[in-house]
């Protein structure tokens, strides 16, 4: 019975809240339709929302033309194994900054911050220049190594917060009991971090999924390109079939829809739990 | 293998500290100060023709070329308009969302998706929808809505071809500084609120006096974070502009991008790089305290 | 215990990295392109020694791979090339595979740039003759004179103005691929809709049509092209009878802020103003062909890859094709075209010469004619040859009597910036044509060669 006047008083929320969810999917929206028009050359004017002739033939045509599944598998290969290698490594580094106390500390924290505020991209030349001289260009592995590095000051940053708030009592129980800082590290500290490591793994997934610059930069060879590239390249070469390039989009996101819905909960949890208190 | 603990102490930490060291130093460290050597030369990439150390004509350079004061400018209004316009919008979504009762997790999920979707993809998205004169946008604001009496040729003119780039910044960024906010709209304790309110204070007051400070470290933390990615701006402009037109809708990065890899002149991208850098450098130094605040707070 | 929750996420992760990397072997395993011993080996070969290093290497006894980097257009050209072209080579070539890399024009002079200053060039690619110098001034090609014997046979068999796109620093450092220009296409439905019979022969029935096309309502041009790029620009700048250079490069004072120049820009930006010409010029672009499919926009300029890609997308839409309009400077159009060259960081330079060979034979040159690449054999215009090409070439042919290359000169992309932008401006009312133009030459003469003594 009290249900009833409280959703009527938040009736404009909810009005507001709808109006700008539509915006935030409408466009989503759109390349769907566009996706289901067959043969769209032209722009349609007036643009039609619901396709008079849905079709999947832009989706066949886009899966069929283009080397769709080694792009995924690529894009695939390098986000995942640069999430548990970055993760791992600012695990063990954040590790070190919470826990002990070593000399250059601060100023090796303050380095890390310092290159966390500039944007990636500006060494971009000189990282081009190092991965000629070690082979890794063209290397999928090599895009590995480039993501791992330069997600590790975030990555650390986060942690290391996280990490401070742990209470140490149990730490040093296990070093009583004769265990390792090792022992704490993988036995207290990782499990007790799930939420914040599942947070940071969901971020830096998504982040590395995404990734454009690099990639466009470091892999000329067309069985190396990862999903980013291979898009803009499609919409390079079908310029005004937007029908057809927006099927290949779709196509590319599936995955990280999967992803992100088969995964919220632990993202969620991770945020509720504080990670981001910092 | 008894190793004393003391021992342990002291050694332990760079052990831990080591591969993250090494990546770090060989991919980033190495390459800022490399960077920082091909600034000063006319670098040349064939192994015929030697690059030669030019001091500080780059940066000289840099100075006298008018579509770097564009770029940097534009770079610096991206990020005044995106920040505030992600922070407030996002704000406003995470309170009506945390109030509501029914269809949190349906309205969370909506915000998000634009957040999760790649950057290319939602770049060449809005490339599509601001087309003139024949783009969607167009159709909504001479068919629709009749705000204006003829299309807006929104990429032929400097003016407004940063429109669909900003408002793409934007529409982008709602949904994970909003995720953010509602986690910690969350861990604020109930009775706090219930508190307030008992003393009489409206929502707004509510907001302001006590919801804000208590999450205002992560409002600090989306800020830093927000800025950084501003700073960041790329994808997009390459993608929907490619600076164009007449190079008016360059940022910092697409510049430099430009120079090194359509015109080979490394040098210059360098310097360009290093420009921003400092102006980024600088900026952060004013930041710097309030950065520490999240996380002496914790 | 929370690790319960860990425990999911992170074997969930693992397996999937585990089973992306099983069924991905081959694109993990593979060594790059670059390992470190052969950026050795590249950084040693200079040219002096790049002929010894050529007569050194054998003939291709092991199967050796080819890259071969073209912006064949995707809907005919591309699947013509991957289905027909390259399997006749290597069927003839039992040795050789042949990696074709389908890039779209606007990104491929930066992602060969890329390629080249990271060391992984390809063998060979296709480039648009206006790149030819900037690659080879830059020393990235193979001087094609030296590393292809019978390199003499295809200079002669080839027409000499595409050649001469080839010839830089005293060294060829390529051949001739296939050769365009544009001509005025016309959508012939709009034309009769507005009472126009015959297509425009000069500047001022171009202009008498584009009234009665206007008249057809506010969403009817006249005209449409994709920006103020030289491509766009360069027939009506030489059409009214202006230039963008002296006839040596060297300068374009006098020139490309001449009278005639200026008033060809003082057409367009009319033309624009009075809402003949689609604003997608003045920026953003446009789509030609989806207008002209539409009838939208009445006219636009285009090269024989239109007749077969067009009907593959608008096959219903009747056009008809006529000579650039004529102006003061008479009807001129632009030739294009692309170079077929080869990299000096090329490992298989002879296998690359075969494919070369094999590109610039008569039944290559015959076959690609099909989906619009014109030959550069000078025996293609034999009798019993040309009865071979697709009728519609005749037009193409007869514009490239009267048709101008843009400024083959080691800066291009710099010159073709500027040229751009002053066009950009003019259009969209920044300043008299005058002006910017003036503006244009005071920035692109100190990127023109010197004077010869």
């Amino acid at each position: 019975m009290r249900l009833r006047p409280r959703i009527f008083k938040k009736s404009p929320v909810y009005v507001a809240l709808i109006a700008g969810a539509l915006v935030m999917i409408f466009p989503f929206i759109w390349m769907i339709s566009s996706s289901l028009k067959p043969n769209l050359y032209v722009i349609e004017y007036p643009p039609q929302l619901i396709p008079s002739n849905p079709s999947l033939e832009n989706f066949l045509e886009a899966w069929n033309a283009n080397n769709f599944q080694q792009y995924f598998r690529n894009s695939a290969f390098v986000a995942i194994t640069s999430t548990l290698l970055s993760v791992t490594i600012s695990a063990m580094a954040a590790y070190a900054f919470a826990r002990f106390k070593f000399p250059g500390q601060e100023t090796t924290f303050y380095v890390l911050l310092g290159v966390l505020m500039v944007p990636n991209i500006i060494v971009i030349v000189p990282q081009f220049f190092l991965m000629k001289f070690l082979g890794l260009r063209n290397s999928l592995w090599g895009l590995v190594l480039i993501y791992t590095a330069t997600s590790l000051s975030l990555n650390t940053f986060l942690l290391r917060g996280f990490f401070e708030q742990l209470p140490h009592e149990l730490e040093e129980a296990v070093l009583i009991d004769g265990g390792s800082y090792l022992t704490i590290f993988a036995n207290v500290i990782l499990p007790l971090s799930t939420p914040a490591l599942a947070t940071v793994s969901i971020f830096s997934f998504m982040g590395f999924w995404d990734e454009f610059v690099m990639a466009l930069t470091f892999i000329d060879d067309p069985a190396k390109r990862t999903l980013p590239i291979a898009i803009a390249l499609f919409q390079g070469q079908h310029g005004t079939q937007w029908g057809l390039v927006f099927a290949a989009s779709l196509i590319a996101l599936i995955p990280i829809f999967i992803f992100f819905f088969g995964l919220q909960k632990y993202f969620v949890g991770g945020l509720t739990t504080g990670a981001f208190k910092g | 293998m008894a190793i004393s603990t003391n021992t342990q102490k002291k050694i332990i930490p760079y052990l831990f500290l080591a591969p993250a060291a090494v990546l770090f130093l060989l991919f980033l460290v190495y390459p800022l100060l490399k960077g920082f050597q091909i600034s000063f030369y006319n670098w040349s990439i064939m192994p015929t023709k030697p690059s030669t150390f030019i001091g500080l004509d780059n940066y000289v350079k840099a100075f006298q070329d008018q579509v770097v004061g564009t770029a940097f400018k534009n770079t610096l209004i991206y990020t005044l308009i995106t920040v505030p316009g992600q922070m407030i919008l996002a704000m406003l979504a995470a309170v009506m969302i945390h109030n509501i009762t029914r269809g949190k997790i349906f309205f969370r999920t909506l915000y998000y998706i634009p957040v999760i979707t790649s950057w290319v993809i939602v770049s060449l998205l809005f490339r599509y929808l601001f087309q003139s004169p024949e783009g969607l946008i167009n159709y909504f604001l001479v068919e629709v809505f009749h705000i204006t009496p003829d299309p807006v040729g929104w990429l032929q003119q400097a003016g407004t071809a940063m429109i669909p780039v900003i408002g793409l910044g934007i529409w982008k960024g709602i949904g994970w500084s909003m995720i953010i906010y509602l986690a910690a709209l969350a861990s604020i304790p109930h009775e706090i609120g219930e508190a307030a309110s008992i003393d009489g204070a409206n929502t707004w007051q509510r907001f302001w006096a006590v919801t804000l400070p208590l999450i205002g470290p992560t409002v600090v933390f989306t800020l830093v974070m927000l800025l950084i990615g501003g700073f960041n701006v790329f994808i997009s402009v390459y993608l929907i502009t490619n600076g164009g037109p007449m190079q008016q809708t360059e940022v910092a990065l697409s510049y430099m991008y430009h120079q090194a890899f359509d015109f080979i002149d490394f040098g210059y991208a360098a310097s360009l790089s290093f420009l921003l850098a400092a102006v980024i450098v600088t900026g952060s130094l004013l930041q710097m305290k309030f950065l520490r605040r999240p996380v002496e707070i914790s | 215990m929370k690790s319960k929750k860990w425990l999911p996420l992170f074997v969930f992760m693992t397996i999937v990295a585990m089973l992306v990397g099983a069924c991905a072997p081959a694109a993990v395993a593979t060594p790059a392109p670059t390992t470190p011993a052969q950026v050795q080996k590249e950084t040693v070969i200079v040219p002096q020694e790049v002929e010894k290093v050529v007569t050194a290497t054998p003939p291709p006894s092991g199967p050796v791979t080819l890259t071969f980097w073209h912006g064949y257009n995707a809907d005919t050209e591309t699947p013509f090339l991957e289905k027909t072209v390259i399997p006749a080579f290597e069927a003839a070539h039992p040795n050789i595979k042949v990696q074709d890399v389908n890039i779209p024009y606007d990104q491929f002079h930066q992602k060969l740039l890329t390629a080249i200053a990271g060391g992984t060039a390809p063998d060979l690619a296709r480039l648009d003759i206006i790149w030819t110098p900037e690659f080879g001034d830059m020393g990235a090609l193979a001087p094609l004179d030296e590393v292809m014997s019978d390199f003499a046979t295809y200079k002669d068999a080839v027409f000499p103005g595409p050649l001469s796109t080839n010839f830089i620093g005293g060294h060829y450092y390529g051949l001739p691929l296939d050769t365009n220009t544009r001509v005025l296409v016309y959508n012939k439905d709009v034309f009769s809709a507005a009472g126009i019979e015959n297509p425009p022969a000069t500047v001022d029935d171009f202009l008498a049509d584009c009234a009665k096309i206007k008249a057809l309502g506010a969403n009817h041009w006249c005209f449409g092209d994709g920006g103020t790029y030289a491509w766009a620009v360069d027939p009506w700048i030489w059409s009214f009878g202006g230039a963008m250079t002296s006839p040596d490069y060297t300068t374009s004072t006098g020139y490309l802020n001449g009278a005639q120049t200026v008033a060809a820009y003082q057409f367009l930006k009319d033309g624009v103003d009075k809402g003949y010409i689609h604003p997608g010029i003045k920026g953003g672009g446009v789509d030609t062909w989806g207008l002209l499919g539409k009838g939208q926009i009445a006219m636009i300029l285009e090269g024989p890859w239109f007749p077969p890609s067009f009907k593959s997308q608008f096959p219903d839409v009747k056009y008809g094709m006529a000579l650039m309009p004529a102006g003061q400077g008479g009807s001129i159009s632009v030739v294009g075209g692309e170079d077929i060259a080869m990299f000096q960081q090329s490992k298989n330079k002879e296998a690359a010469a075969e494919f070369i060979r094999f590109m610039l034979s008569l039944d290559t040159q015959l076959q690609m004619a099909t989906v619009g690449q014109m030959p550069v054999l000078t025996e293609t215009t034999s009798s019993e040859n040309l009865a071979k090409l697709p009728d519609y070439f005749g037009i193409f042919l007869e514009q490239l009597k009267n048709a101008q290359a843009r400024t083959p000169v080691s800066n291009w992309t710099r010159v073709e910036q500027i040229l751009t932008d002053a066009g950009t401006a003019i259009l969209n009312g920044k300043g008299t044509p005058q002006a910017n133009l003036d503006d244009a030459v005071s920035k692109i003469d100190p990127l023109l060669p010197k004077p010869a003594q």
